[in-house]
């Protein structure tokens, strides 16, 4: 059933564009920002001094790209952690006849409903010599009952005459997860693995909370003070001050806008297996 | 969860009732792949719930804790900071809750409508952008954006326009914070929230548009008859779920806030922060406990309340 546009898809149009402008806009202009040398700002489409000293003075200074590859590191091994423990978990609650399985699961769904909150949680990390570490940071986000949830609904999903017949081979749970439910399962552990690693990536509040050293801070909590003004690295080459803060902004969302046209379907995925599940 | 459903390997292990002891040695392999589950959840979830004790302690982190009973929660229902920031936390989770999702849904129906598909495709991939950005990149940008001085782009456009005389500290206002803060949450998520709605609006039937149209329903009245009743349960779904989490509310304020808005941004997990790692002295780990077990059992109740609907609106519980 095609028709000719009438008025009021035109008007839809214009509301679109209006509202992709209100989107993209503030990241433009922190993008041009970034690329422009010289001080004086307006609202303008090209820079009036166009340079790259911005990041080369991100990427030079010791305290800026450090953070970066910690921020690298951590969403590395974190995401890896992240799906090691979602699917294995996942695997263990869609056993159903196994005792304990009520149990597990509603141990794990009770975290989802009440916490020991901040300050027990940051003391009991004390108390076990990790805070000041990168294990805090990657090992407590790997534990995410929502994500083992949604991978489980996907399991679900698996034929049972896989499950048999890999029994009946004389396959061990183990080879049955390894050989079968991880091969099966690319899409959800795109989808979920991607999740992880966004949120890895934009971690502040655990470093926040357990990390004081500043060597071992990410990028967002470095780009936290240079916005703030209370680390600024040195400018060089000619970049001002607020080149140097756009610069660091668009380091901290270049790995995700790379990634993100390749990876949107997944993402949507993502929310689509824990909200069409009934 | 479902336990009664029986999931694949339910079927695979055998329909007969084992003993138990055999049960156990046959799923031998799987108690050990869950270990690590367990122990993840023991450490970073469970052994945090028993600090819980603290609460009723006065703590330094020096000397040995000291049992004060119910001290701390008759000092906080004095604190003015304390009901402040409950009553923020409840003002700001429950506006942006609303506001979100109006504008998600408002959205999903003009997408909806949208007969190019790669208009809306392209509108598609930008409106999911911010939702990627941390709450620090956000921040940071409408920091850049909306700061007093001639590099903020709101400012200079409004003093040029002649609207304004000076520029005004938008993140530092106590006028403007909450404007801000709502605004910034509409820009991230509105979006990424949209999916859900255009994954029930693609499930309607085509079909019924059709005979309405045969029937000579127009644009709203389709939308009034057949599109509305369709989304309401995905719509009151959305919001209970987000409504359990109501008082999770940190990092968003946290990383938008400053010493000149505190009186109309502080949320209870960033006055538990401040007070205990901002606040000069040294903190009683046992009161701020005490805050962060209020509102863990205020969050609880809203949990339950929000179960309860569910089951009633959908038939099914929310975890």
């Amino acid at each position: 059933m095609k028709k000719k546009a009438t008025a009021f898809d035109y008007g839809l149009m214009i509301i679109f564009v209006l509202i992709s402008l209100i989107m993209i806009i503030p990241i433009y202009k922190v993008l041009i920002d970034s690329l422009d040398l010289k001080t004086a700002y307006g609202m303008k489409l090209f820079p009036e001094q166009f340079g790259f000293a911005g990041y080369i003075s991100v990427f030079t200074n010791p305290t800026l790209y450090r953070p970066f590859l910690v921020s690298c590191f951590t969403t590395i091994v974190g995401t890896f952690t992240g799906l090691t423990i979602a699917t294995l978990g996942a695997y263990v609650l869609i056993q159903w006849k196994m005792p304990g399985r009520t149990f597990f699961a509603n141990m794990l769904l009770f975290t989802m409903i009440f916490s020991g909150g901040m300050i027990p949680t940051y003391l009991v990390m004390k108390a076990i010599h990790i805070t000041n570490t990168l294990l805090v940071v990657i090992l407590m986000p790997a534990i995410n009952v929502y994500n083992i949830v949604l991978m489980r609904n996907f399991f679900e999903g698996i034929p049972a005459s896989l499950f048999e017949s890999a029994e009946i081979d004389g396959c061990s749970p183990m080879g049955v997860f390894l050989k079968i439910v991880l091969p099966l399962s690319k899409a959800a552990l795109t989808a979920i693995g991607l999740m992880y690693a966004v949120s890895y990536w934009n971690d502040y509040t655990h470093y926040k909370l357990y990390i004081t050293n500043d060597n071992l801070y990410n990028f967002q909590m470095k780009l936290r003070s240079v916005i703030m003004g209370s680390d600024l690295p040195q400018a060089i080459g000619g970049a001002t001050e607020n080149t140097v803060k756009n610069a660091a902004v668009i380091v901290a969302i270049l790995p995700f806008m790379i990634i993100y046209p390749f990876c949107q379907k997944y993402f949507i995925q993502g929310v689509n297996i824990g909200a069409v599940k009934e | 969860m479902n336990t009664k459903k029986k999931g694949p390997a339910a079927k695979a292990a055998g329909s007969n009732k084992r003993p138990l002891l055999v049960s156990l040695r046959y799923y031998k392999g799987f108690y050990l792949m869950f270990l690590p589950v367990l122990a993840f959840a023991i450490v970073f979830n469970y052994l945090p719930m028993f600090g819980i004790r603290y609460a009723f302690y006065s703590y330094k982190g020096i000397k040995e804790p000291v049992f004060v009973g119910l001290a701390h929660f008759e000092k906080m229902m004095k604190m003015s900071g304390f009901w402040n920031a409950f009553g923020n936390t409840i003002t700001l989770s429950v506006v942006k809750l609303l506001l979100n999702t109006f504008t998600a849904v408002a959205l999903s129906l003009m997408l909806n409508e949208m007969k190019s598909a790669t208009f809306k495709k392209i509108t598609q991939t930008i409106v999911y952008l911010p939702h990627f950005m941390s709450w620090v990149v956000t921040a940071s940008v409408f920091t850049l954006i909306l700061s007093p001085t001639s590099a903020g782009l709101v400012n200079s456009i409004l003093i040029k326009l002649g609207i304004l005389k000076e520029g005004i500290y938008f993140l530092a206002d106590k006028s403007w914070w909450r404007t801000m803060f709502y605004g910034i949450n509409v820009w991230k998520d509105t979006g990424w929230g949209t999916i859900i709605f255009i994954a029930t609006l693609s499930g309607i039937n085509p079909e019924l548009y059709e005979a309405a149209a045969m029937d000579g329903a127009g644009r709203w009245n389709k939308l009034r008859f057949i599109t509305m009743p369709a989304l309401n349960n995905t719509i009151i779904t959305v919001l209970i779920l987000n409504l359990a989490k109501v008082m999770n509310l940190f990092e968003s304020v946290f990383v938008m806030q400053n010493d000149a808005v505190i009186q109309v941004s502080d949320v209870l997990h960033t006055y538990i922060y401040t007070q205990t790692f901002n606040s000069g002295a040294l903190p009683d780990y046992g009161y701020t406990t005490a805050v962060g077990l209020t509102a863990s059992l205020v969050g609880c109740v809203f949990v339950m309340v929000c179960n309860k609907a569910s089951h009633k609106v959908r038939g099914r519980g929310i975890v």
